[in-house]
């Protein structure tokens, strides 16, 4: 069992150099000049060597031992993000922004699992009747009304028209009272895909004929469903709902924009627009450290439940 | 409930699941500090909203919009609009009085105000502000033409200030914006003593003050400031004006907050025809500023914008094009509901122009006048307001807009933007034939993929269709426009530009050979005569001799015809009853020391809002 | 006792027998009937329903009536029309995207997580690496990089450079199930009975392993389509999407604004064509599934 954690440990490093490799060449080649943008619209070429200058950009790409790959990988590996397009430290615009993220999408991930996967596991024991296809045909449609209507409509009436909560950020309210809304919009418009899927994976586990035997052996249908079945439909789950948490960093766009929630996820497409590559660069590096640990956690979680997985 | 239990079988998850909800709740429970809006009524504050955030407090380097409304409140400037006067003048501000202009228009000598003082900050001595002083204005020119420092702002002072461009020269051998001598003489930018600023030109340049000296760019930076804070001196504003910064959230809201060392200003008693009425003079001769904090939002959509609007939370706001229909009936007006809720409105001509250009460098469109002119002749602007604008714009028959003083009055029975699809389809053969062959799908570049953008794009390809032109509309980002433009690979591109000074030079400096991409010249256009124009006029000062020349210059880029010219913007913004002293200016930004809130009628208005949804 | 014969024309008697499979089956192919006749009558250039979406049939903005049974949109084009159109551009999204994942993913999961070892470690590090870097800047970056080049002599249009994006990203959720499932099935009796008996690896794969997690790729199928689909409308908002073309995406899009005028009916066009062939796709694929298991064949 350590052998096979210290293995998968090992397996990381790997990963994280291939992120490297792969941002890297993403930005040089997508990047374009961007000295361009930063001289402003009507600079004359000395202004753009100059900046040129300072941000390295007349550097070798790969082949010296100063290229501007050795820099990126230097500075990647001592955290040092450097400064963004307008000049604050990109570590500050992180740390800023991680906690409004989070209150966002931890409670609305967290609500969306444990709400969908209780409910899989009622759908799946009433499978087959109306209700079953009621289920489906409603979450269908939880999936298919697009993710804007939910935020508009929600902002308009329990925002504004009955005014239960505040329709945008205010920072003189309390954090709790700012996310609640868009917390409530996020679960209602996550329920409908993640109960489909829990509900197939529920399903699919039914049909074993370990559950046959459970039944017959005279268990209750809540025994049988919360001690065996989702036991061992645990690996898809556990798949899904962990490596969903990396993720869950980089905010909700659609929500932090029309609620004013200075999170990250509006920050990475800020900094996509204005091609500031500087911030782009260092997110996707921590949200690739990320999901490489939980990827580990993930596969102990595996063995964990299922031994077997263990034996290679 | 015993799912507690049940969940247990959740392994990995349980463990997880009570970290998640720990740190959940220690973020929920911090609520942020700071006082109340609503519930402190003493105190006098200001909502507005912004639609991009601001990208830094930096006079030097400051070029969007947004960043200079929020800086002009904390930076001042040797001279300053008249915030009531029509046509629009310039006032002394941080200046004692206009300048000496020598003979040769060569030399401007410059007194300062005395009794000026910088905000209290740490980076002073015993933190509290020191006296505005002549070097101030040297250091700060200095600042943005050191090469090391990456100023947008360089191209307005380029081959301008006698011995300017030497040493920007001596800063490219520097190795760090730090180790730069500020010291170092510069011979056309000079204090004579404290309180007197000397500025020689290397040639007469007529829009020194309205360009330069009450552009933020020139506002006095402090070097105390400079050497203190470095690179986060975009975060920390020293400057010498009514407002100072409290809280810069960036991606989520600003707030300023009265300064307390502010040498105090009063309130303007002379204005313009009609201002009286308008109440604009009930504050005359009182202390400025009047509000204790304003505040900015950062919203980037238009739902919340408007909601909060609607709840009176915010003072402010442009009228979204798709709620129109709620705000403005048929006939220009505000409709009942908007007038129960005692909401404003204010409408005003913005000194802009919006174009189809054309890159004369390009092979098809350069050398084809009849397919430029046919394009023009092709597109219905009326409609197009109509569309796009609600009808309030106005069509562009010229480049120059009416509230310059070049305007021609008679510009729009010459025809220039008449839409005529016959005679456009006439001259769609002509170019054809012009080009030999059979014409290649044009381009054209828009830069933006949104909703707007898009149907812009749309209405451009169904106007062309309709002639017979096709064309491919290339939606884009902003970055790879601008590159695109920049690097003359565009053919036809969709933009525009506001004045930034009541001046018509702005538009006609597009024009001017010189100034070709990357300058502002993005046509890539030539013609000697309009240069010999140009440079005459360059020199002149504002006369009606001028007003002549850039007319004739007019005329000349109307008959080359190297873009479509479609609109001048009309600004229309609603506000509440209780936001008082709010005029419109065409150019000056540094305006919210002025405003008051009635607050008494704030507190009625509010409860009216609620009441009616 | 039903007569033998092989799993696949068991599956498909089974599920004919089931009317709303049926029903549903029969609206994604109109569906995608749909999207080949606008093909068809683009290149021979028919002018008849769909493809003469841009012709003004009313004023700006007006709503459903019997005349439009949708409305129209700013330039007074007929909502209807546009919605039928934008069938095209949501399918082959939709096709195109899947068919690249699945053709990539399911061959690295099953290889990987039979053959483990080295091979299977490349794979993983693969996948991972694409996962780790956030979705909305790799196919910004891909329809970036693939736009402005050709392939086979095929120019790359902007859109088509996204179709392709997206496949080449979504390959990484079908290839981890199917390697976490062939782990699984690795080790189960039937397979170590295959082995013990000669079988060769190939043959365990393609016969034994793969109809016993078929039916997962079905339903990751159907689900992904659906995905795919809801793509398209968030590539509009980033300004990736069709843009010259009426699409479903961007006409939810367009919704931001036109909402608060009242404009409900573009909104509302394409959302329910999104839900009709979402709900066809979701029932269609349970059915299909529950015919296509194995373990129900002898009933």
């Amino acid at each position: 069992m350590t052998a096979y954690i210290i293995r998968r440990l090992l397996y990381t490093i790997p990963i994280v150099f291939g992120v490297l490799v792969l941002t890297f060449t993403l930005f040089t080649v997508v990047g374009g000049d961007i000295s361009l943008e930063i001289a402003g619209k009507d600079a004359n070429r000395q202004t753009i060597d100059e900046i040129r200058k300072e941000y390295g950009l007349d550097k070798p790409l790969f082949l010296s031992w100063d290229s501007q790959f050795v820099n990126h990988l230097k500075n990647a590996l001592t955290f040092d993000f450097g400064r963004a397009r307008d000049r604050e430290p990109i570590i500050d615009k992180i740390k800023r922004g991680i906690g409004p993220s989070l209150a966002l999408t931890v409670p609305i991930f967290l609500g969306v699992v444990i709400i969908s996967v209780s409910l899989s596991l009622v759908v799946a024991f009433v499978r087959g009747t109306v209700w079953d296809i009621l289920a489906v045909v409603i979450c269908v449609a939880g999936m298919s009304v697009p993710y804007l209507s939910f935020i508009l409509f929600g902002q308009y009436f329990l925002g504004y028209k009955w005014g239960f909560f505040p329709v945008f950020f205010s920072p003189y309210l309390s954090l709790a009272r700012n996310v609640a809304l868009p917390v409530l919009i996020g679960i209602a418009a996550g329920l409908g895909g993640n109960l489909r899927f829990y509900r197939t994976v529920m399903l699919d586990e039914m049909q074993n004929d370990y559950v046959r035997t459970a039944f017959a052996k005279g268990l209750t249908m809540r025994r049988v469903l919360f001690k065996h079945v989702l036991k061992n439909a645990m690996i898809p789950v556990i798949t899904r709902v962990v490596l969903a948490i990396p993720f869950l960093f980089l905010g909700s766009l659609l929500l932090e924009r029309f609620f004013g929630i200075p999170g990250l996820g509006y920050l990475m497409v800020e900094a996509i627009s204005s091609r500031d590559y500087f911030v782009i660069g260092a997110m996707t590096y921590i949200s690739a450290i990320l999901v490489v640990a939980f990827n580990l956690i993930t596969d102990i979680c595996y063995v964990l439940v299922d031994p077997r997985v263990c034996l290679e | 409930m015993n799912y507690g239990k049940k969940f247990s079988s959740f392994v990995g998850l349980r463990r997880m699941d009570l970290v998640m909800a720990a740190i959940a709740a220690a973020i929920a429970f911090s609520g942020c500090g700071g006082s109340a809006p609503d519930g402190d009524s003493n105190e006098m504050v200001l909502y507005h909203v912004l639609h991009t955030r601001i990208k830094g407090l930096d006079p030097g380097d400051m070029r969007d919009v947004y960043s200079i409304m929020v800086g002009s409140q904390i930076f001042e400037t040797l001279y300053d609009y008249h915030f009531l006067k029509r046509p629009y003048e310039l006032i002394p501000l941080l200046a004692k009085d206009m300048p000496e202009v020598s003979p040769d228009q060569l030399v401007y000598t410059i007194k300062i105000k005395r009794g000026v003082y910088f905000q209290d900050d740490v980076c002073f001595t015993g933190g509290k502000g020191r006296e505005l002083k002549a070097q101030d204005f040297v250091f700060s020119i200095k600042r943005i033409a050191n090469i090391k420092y990456l100023s947008s702002n360089w191209s307005l002072f380029d081959d301008r200030i006698v011995g300017l461009d030497e040493f920007r020269e001596y800063t490219k051998s520097c190795k760090s914006e730090a180790q730069v001598d500020c010291s170092r003489t510069v011979e056309g930018l000079t204090a004579s003593d404290d309180w007197t600023l000397v500025i020689k030109l290397t040639k007469p340049w007529p829009q020194l003050i309205s360009a330069a000296l009450a552009d933020i760019s020139t506002a006095p930076v402090a070097k105390e400031a400079v050497d203190y804070y470095g690179k986060d001196i975009i975060s920390h504003p020293v400057g010498t004006g009514p407002y100072k910064l409290n809280v810069w959230r960036r991606d989520s809201y600003i707030e300023l907050g009265r300064n307390p060392t502010f040498r105090g200003e009063l309130y303007p008693s002379e204005s313009e025809e009609g201002d009286a009425e308008a109440g604009y003079l009930d504050d005359a001769g009182k202390p400025i500023p009047f509000a204790d904090r304003v505040v900015w939002t950062v919203i980037e959509e238009y739902q919340p914008t408007w909601l909060l609007f609607l709840q009176g939370k915010v003072d402010a706001t442009v009228v979204p094009k798709d709620s129109y229909g709620e705000v403005m009936t048929e006939g220009g007006e505000l409709t009942a509901k908007m007038k129960q809720l005692n909401i404003q409105l204010k409408t005003f001509p913005d000194p802009s122009t919006y174009w189809l250009g054309f890159n004369m460098a390009d092979g098809v469109l350069g050398n084809n006048k009849p397919l430029r002119l046919a394009i023009s002749r092709a597109i219905d602007r009326q409609k197009f307001i109509e569309l796009f604008f609600n009808g309030r714009h106005l069509v562009a028959d010229g480049l120059i807009p009416p509230m310059m003083s070049s305007y021609d009055p008679q510009i729009k029975q010459k025809g220039y933007a008449r839409y005529d699809p016959q005679e456009a389809r006439n001259l769609l053969e002509d170019a054809q034939v012009l080009y030999g062959a059979k014409l290649p799908t044009l381009k054209i570049a828009v830069p933006g993929a949104d909703t707007w953008s898009r149907q812009f794009g749309q209405f451009l390809e169904r106007s062309l269709r309709a002639i017979g032109l096709e064309v491919e509309v290339q939606y884009m980002d902003l970055p790879t426009y601008q590159e695109k433009i920049n690097t003359k690979s565009a053919q036809m591109f969709a933009s525009g530009t506001t004045a930034g000074t009541p001046d018509g030079q702005d538009f006609l400096s597009m024009f001017y050979t010189k100034n070709a991409s990357p300058g502002p010249n993005k046509f890539n256009y030539s013609n000697p005569d309009f240069d010999r124009l140009y440079e005459q006029a360059e020199v002149m000062g504002d006369c009606p001799q001028r007003d002549e020349l850039y007319r004739r210059m007019e005329i000349i880029v109307l008959e080359d015809c190297p873009a479509a010219f479609l609109n001048h913007r009309v600004g229309c913004v609603l506000h509440h009853d209780w936001y008082k002293n709010y005029k419109p200016h065409a150019f000056a930004y540094g305006l919210s020391k002025y405003r008051r809130i009635d607050m008494a009628k704030r507190a009625a208005d509010k409860e009216l809002l609620k009441k009616i949804k | 006792m039903p007569k033998g014969g092989s799993l696949l024309k068991d599956g498909l008697r089974r599920l004919l027998k089931r009317k709303l499979a049926v029903v549903c089956l029969v609206v994604i192919v109109s569906y995608f009937l749909l999207a080949g006749f606008i093909y068809l009558a683009e290149f021979f250039d028919w002018r008849i329903g769909p493809t003469l979406w841009p012709e003004q049939v009313g004023e700006s903005y007006a709503p459903p009536s019997s005349k439009n049974i949708f409305g129209t949109d700013i330039f007074g084009q007929s909502v209807l029309r546009k919605t039928l159109y934008g069938a095209k551009v949501s399918i082959t999204v939709a096709l195109c995207a899947s068919l690249v994942s699945i053709a990539i993913g399911v061959p690295l999961g099953a290889i990987g997580g039979y053959f483990r070892g080295f091979v299977d470690q490349i794979i993983v590090w693969l996948y991972s690496t694409l996962s780790s870097i956030p979705y909305i800047l790799l196919i910004l970056a891909f329809a970036v990089v693939l736009r402005d080049k050709s392939i086979f002599g095929h120019k790359l249009t902007g859109i088509t450079a996204v179709y392709l994006a997206i496949g080449l990203t979504s390959w990484v959720g079908i290839c981890r199930l199917i390697r976490g499932e062939v782990i699984k099935h690795k080790d189960r009796d039937y397979v170590l009975a295959a082995v013990s008996y000669g079988c060769s690896r190939r043959r365990i794969i393609l016969r034994h392993l793969m109809p016993n997690v078929l039916h997962l790729v079905i339903i990751d199928f159907s689900l992904r389509f659906v995905a795919f689909i809801h793509a398209e409308v968030i590539l509009s908002f980033l300004g990736l999407g069709e843009a010259s073309r009426p699409s479903w995406g961007a006409m939810i899009n367009d919704a931001r604004m036109e909402l608060s005028r009242g404009v409900w009916w573009q909104m509302a066009a394409a959302t329910a064509a999104i839900f009709v062939i979402s709900l066809a796709l979701n029932i269609f694929g349970d059915a299909l599934r529950d015919s296509l298991d194995p373990k129900l064949r002898i009933q």
